[in-house]
């Protein structure tokens, strides 16, 4: 009671000072400093019409490498606290003929529509993570609805992998024409889409990283998935 | 039903998702047409084995023009099943006698069974709960008819002369 008690009372006086700090911030009202130089030039310098993809992928390119890092990370970190031998399904009861259908006609949906949305990360909201994510979920359905269903484990981690590095390798590309990591070659050196912004093919290197970036998510965290489900045998 | 070839396998999956792109991007652009048809290829390589057993056997015409009949059959059918429920919700007796009866179906395909326990859960008063091979076990409002046969004839067999068509 006490203890509880206490509890609250610092919660409260946390959510005080934190309204104080913002009460100071004016709603509603132009207070952007660098925004208004990514908003007039977004068009002109990556080809992109959504203005939070490009300062993603291209202004702010090292902090998406970042992310994709920590990804990796927490993907490699969760096979290596789980790591056993012998791993295997321990699932018994097999789902039933509503479910098991149900998911054989969907997964394909859902591959597509994720696929869709890191296709469009130049131009609709969404972009590689939420797309790889998507993808995922195709997969999680897989496995609640099979009990012995697995992924592919040779391809999904060479994709992975390969996915990495090509995303690396367009950042290495940059570096060798225009003198700097991540340098947008596709629209700056080559000009390609110029002429269709706001159409599919444009956004200089905005889609290709972003169909990387979809395919490493989506392989990563169906590998994370198959790593939680599993359970040990013994021998 | 026995399974079709593989490649009729792979391009009905082709085409199912090539179509749901159109849906998605509802843009004739020729760019978005290339991108989507690139997709649907790739995505059905992947995926046509877990998705249809049948293949393009279910683009036969006669299912097709089935499979749009039984759009607006199906809706008349979840309206007038609401406006049921919403008369025994308003009355002040409330007449309802529920009750778990079982059902049998003629269907064959898992694909059929699913959307004959799908409308079956759509149409308000009755859920399905669970099902067997060709048994249905099926909750209902208001019981009028506890053997197999008879609710079979009042819940299934409705649905069943269009999904014995479409799906088979």
């Amino acid at each position: 009671m006490l203890k509880r008690s206490l509890a609250i009372l610092t919660l409260l006086i946390i959510g005080y000072w934190l309204a104080q700090g913002l009460a100071g911030v004016p709603f509603g009202q132009d207070r952007m400093l660098v925004g208004h130089y990514y908003l007039e030039h977004v068009k002109e310098q990556t080809g992109a019409v959504n203005a939070v993809t490009a300062i993603v992928v291209n202004y702010r390119g090292f902090d998406t490498l970042g992310e994709v890092t920590v990804l990796f990370i927490a993907s490699t970190g969760v096979a290596a606290l789980l790591w056993r031998k012998k791993k295997k399904r321990s699932a018994k009861t097999e789902g039933s003929v509503v479910l098991t259908t149900g998911t054989r006609l969907l997964v394909p949906f859902v591959i597509l529509f994720g696929s869709y949305i890191f296709i469009h990360g130049h131009l609709t909201p969404g972009g590689g993570f939420p797309g790889g994510a998507t993808i995922a979920t195709g997969f999680l359905l897989l496995y609640m609805a099979f009990t012995t269903y697995e992924i592919p484990h040779r391809g999904f981690e060479k994709t992975e992998g390969i996915a990495g590095m090509s995303y690396v390798l367009v950042g290495l590309i940059g570096l060798g024409i225009g003198g700097y990591f991540l340098f947008d070659w596709i629209w700056q050196t080559w000009q390609l889409g110029t002429d269709n912004i706001g159409r599919l093919f444009s956004g200089g290197f905005i889609p290709i990283i972003y169909i990387l970036i979809g395919i490493k998510v989506g392989t990563e965290l169906s590998g994370i998935i198959d790593n939680m489900v599993k359970e040990e045998v013994s021998e | 039903m026995g399974e079709a070839s593989k490649i009729s396998r792979y391009l009905y999956t082709v085409i199912v998702l090539f179509l749901i792109w159109l849906f998605l991007t509802a843009s004739l652009d020729p760019q978005e047409l290339e991108v989507g048809l690139l997709l649907a290829l790739i995505v059905g390589a992947f995926t046509y084995e877990i998705f249809t057993t049948s293949g393009l056997a279910n683009l036969h015409p006669r299912r097709v023009v089935y499979a749009i009949a039984y759009v607006p059959y199906f809706l008349w059918a979840m309206i007038m099943a609401n406006l049921d429920v919403a008369y025994r919700v308003l009355h002040p007796k409330r007449p309802i006698n529920p009750g778990i009866v079982e059902c049998k179906t003629v269907l064959k395909s898992d694909v059929g069974k699913l959307a004959l326990a799908n409308s079956i859960t759509l149409t308000p008063g009755t859920i399905t709960l669970d099902v067997d091979d060709d048994r249905y076990f099926i909750h209902w409002i208001n019981v009028t008819d506890d053997s197999v046969e008879g609710a079979s004839m009042n819940i299934t067999a409705p649905f069943e002369k269009f999904l014995k068509v479409i799906f088979g």
